[in-house]
């Protein structure tokens, strides 16, 4: 119940609000959308970054036909857009036997299954590649790698949920990168593994032998030996020796090295849409810190007399003052709650979204400083928007508006 | 006799008014004297009734008495307490802890249960006390209203927990503007009496002001504001 001291400030300022209260549930509903606006601003767009750069499956380049850089990365890495061309079997041959190159695998693409995209590789890939340090692919239990040379297909843990895909199963590819019925393959392949979720854009393809994309049935004959793209790893100064060869010697490939500054180059693109969003999340603010000004100015028009009353019974200008702070306050904290279930949402619709059609495992709930600053900033513009108000309340004057004159 | 009581109260007088004056600015800019008291002066316990008209700066008077306004000149000292020489702050816990005041329209607040009305009234003084909150409410009849909020009183309720609120710290002194002014004459009869008797209880001075000769006329100790207060004089004069 009440007590005296600052509790009194709480009450008041409690029962104030109560008083307001849909005003102050818009007040706080604003900020709520503002302060999610802005964290899901910042702390995604950082997180998107990070994860594509977590995503790349271990790999330092990719070669591919010229092209691109990043449509490169995008359809090697991240299975995403159509590919630049084709490159020779020779051509991979070359780049695999150069020295500085750790590792070369030579991956196809051109067929679907129900939309998710077949990769045709070598099963060494699985076998000795680590798509994060230390971190090799794992077959889930009951499964095994694919043969080289059998129609037999290995799927990513996220089209095995999608699909419902077992071992065992048999499908027909369809030809092309998006899912029409009458493109069907006549091939048909036996699923012989479904591989570990790697929270990495490998989940959502279905890997087959790179045969198979070559020889599917359908496929020109005279591109059989062809492949899509070499991923690489490199060694010592390699990287600059092939960029060289290929990107400013060369005029026949496109080597993406390295892969983080194509990435990062990808997100400098994207710049304008994050700006974007960060100047919706301050205009908001803005119109929060507003609206909380006004509803703070119109109780206080109207809660003179009770200000006089209070004052009329001891109490010191430095109160009500502190009343009025703590509602904005009050009214703040209320929209910071809301702002972490906004950004929960927001968070989880984008992580959501991005697996659903990258693979790429957001984790926006991590740890990063804007959940510190953003509610303490935003804390700071909803005391600062009660700072007029609460002048006001500081300035009533107590006889004027305690009672007529008589 | 009675003249003599009042001669031997005021000698030994807690509320003391000298040369009390207080101006505003009035809407054509010039300089309008409302309160010009030469000297007043309330015992221990004392009951005066302060008959005035509407306008006269009755309300101005009590209100520098209550220190919530400050004089332009003089002084009113309280309890040996020299108010109008105190700062703002102090002048507000003066009268959170040692002043009742009564008003005309009884100036509750509106989004505060009757309980919380006084409570409030008490946490300004630093001593809230939740039973004497309840026996001050009980003593005005309405110890089943604890819970209820000014609008779902009557007039005549409403004025009830203003008087109690009003009694809520122990004031040494209870100023009264009007109290009976909202009230039906069956009402203001109770009311007067309840002030009266809750004052004479907790050994509170009573000032009490109204246009009402019937009110005034109740008091044993009463005087005409317009003698007392030379501006009215000086402006009904001019």
């Amino acid at each position: 119940m009440l007590c005296s001291g600052p509790w009194v400030i709480l009450f008041l300022a409690i029962r104030g609000l109560r008083q307001y209260a849909f005003s102050t549930a818009v007040a706080s509903l604003a900020i709520a959308l503002a302060g999610g606006l802005f964290l899901g601003t910042w702390k995604i767009k950082e997180e998107a970054r990070n994860a594509f750069s977590r995503s790349s499956g271990g790999y330092d380049a990719v070669l591919g036909a010229r092209g691109s850089k990043l449509q490169l990365v995008l359809n090697g890495l991240f299975h995403l857009e159509a590919s630049t061309g084709n490159l020779s079997w020779e051509q991979y041959e070359l780049i695999r036997d150069t020295r500085g190159v750790s590792e070369a695998y030579p991956i196809a693409v051109g067929d679907n299954y129900h939309g998710f995209r077949l990769v045709g590789t070598l099963s060494e890939m699985f076998e000795k590649h680590e798509w994060r340090e230390d971190r090799k692919y794992l077959v889930q239990s009951g499964g095994r790698l694919f043969t080289d040379n059998a129609k037999e297909a290995l799927v990513g843990a996220f089209v095995a949920r999608k699909l419902g895909l077992k071992v065992g199963d048999k499908f027909h590819p369809y030809h092309g990168l998006t899912f029409k019925e009458e493109a069907k393959h006549k091939d048909l392949y036996v699923v012989v593994g479904i591989l570990e979720a790697t929270g990495t854009p490998s989940d959502k393809v279905i890997w087959i032998p790179i045969k198979g994309i070559q020889l599917m049935d359908g496929h020109n004959p005279e591109t059989a030996t062809d492949v899509s793209a070499v991923l690489l790893n490199l060694k010592g100064s390699a990287g600059f020796m092939l960029d060289m060869k290929y990107n400013k010697q060369g005029n026949v490939a496109t080597l993406a090295w390295p892969v983080a500054g194509t990435l990062a180059s990808f997100f400098e693109r994207l710049v304008w849409f994050q700006r974007v969003l960060e100047i919706i999340a301050y205009l908001v603010a803005f119109v929060a810190a507003c609206v909380i000004l006004a509803i703070l100015r119109n109780a206080m028009n109207e809660r003179r007399r009770e200000i006089a009353i209070l004052r009329s019974l001891g109490a010191r200008r430095a109160t009500v003052t502190a009343v009025a702070l703590a509602q904005a306050g009050l009214i703040t904290l209320l929209g910071i709650v809301g702002a972490v279930f906004a950004y929960l949402g927001i968070g989880f619709l984008a992580a959501s979204v991005v697996r659903e059609q990258t693979g790429v495992l957001l984790e926006p709930f991590t740890y990063d400083p804007s959940f510190f600053y953003v509610p303490i900033g935003m804390l700071a513009v909803g005391l600062l928007s009660g700072l007029l108000p609460a002048l006001q309340a500081y300035r009533s004057d107590v006889a004027k508006n305690l009672v007529q004159q008589s | 006799m009675a003249g003599f009581v009042g001669m031997i109260a005021r000698s030994m007088s807690f509320l003391e008014v000298s040369d009390l004056r207080k101006s505003f600015v009035s809407p054509d800019g010039g300089e309008s004297l409302v309160v010009d008291v030469g000297n007043f002066s309330l015992a221990k316990g004392e009951f005066c009734g302060m008959r005035g008209e509407s306008g006269s700066g009755k309300t101005t008077f009590l209100h520098l008495l209550a220190g919530i306004l400050g004089s332009d000149e003089g002084s009113v000292v309280l309890d040996g307490t020299e108010v109008s020489k105190l700062n703002e702050a102090a002048r507000d816990h003066l009268r959170a802890s040692a002043i009742g005041y009564v008003f005309q329209s009884f100036n509750l607040l509106q989004g505060f249960t009757c309980l919380e009305n006084i409570m409030l009234a008490m946490s300004f003084a630093g001593k809230v006390d939740e039973a004497r909150a309840k026996e001050l409410l009980d003593r005005v009849g309405l110890s089943h209203r604890l819970a209820h909020y000014p609008r779902q009183l009557s007039i005549g309720q409403q004025q009830r927990v203003a008087l109690a609120r009003a009694l809520a710290n122990h004031p040494k002194l209870v100023l009264a503007d009007e109290p009976t002014g909202n009230l039906d004459p069956g009402n203001a009869r109770k009311a007067l009496a309840l002030l009266r008797e809750l004052c004479s209880d907790a050994g509170s001075a009573l000032l009490l002001v109204s246009h009402d000769e019937n009110v005034i006329g109740g008091f044993e100790e009463n005087l005409d504001w317009s003698d007392l207060n030379r501006a009215f004089a000086k402006a009904m004069n001019d």
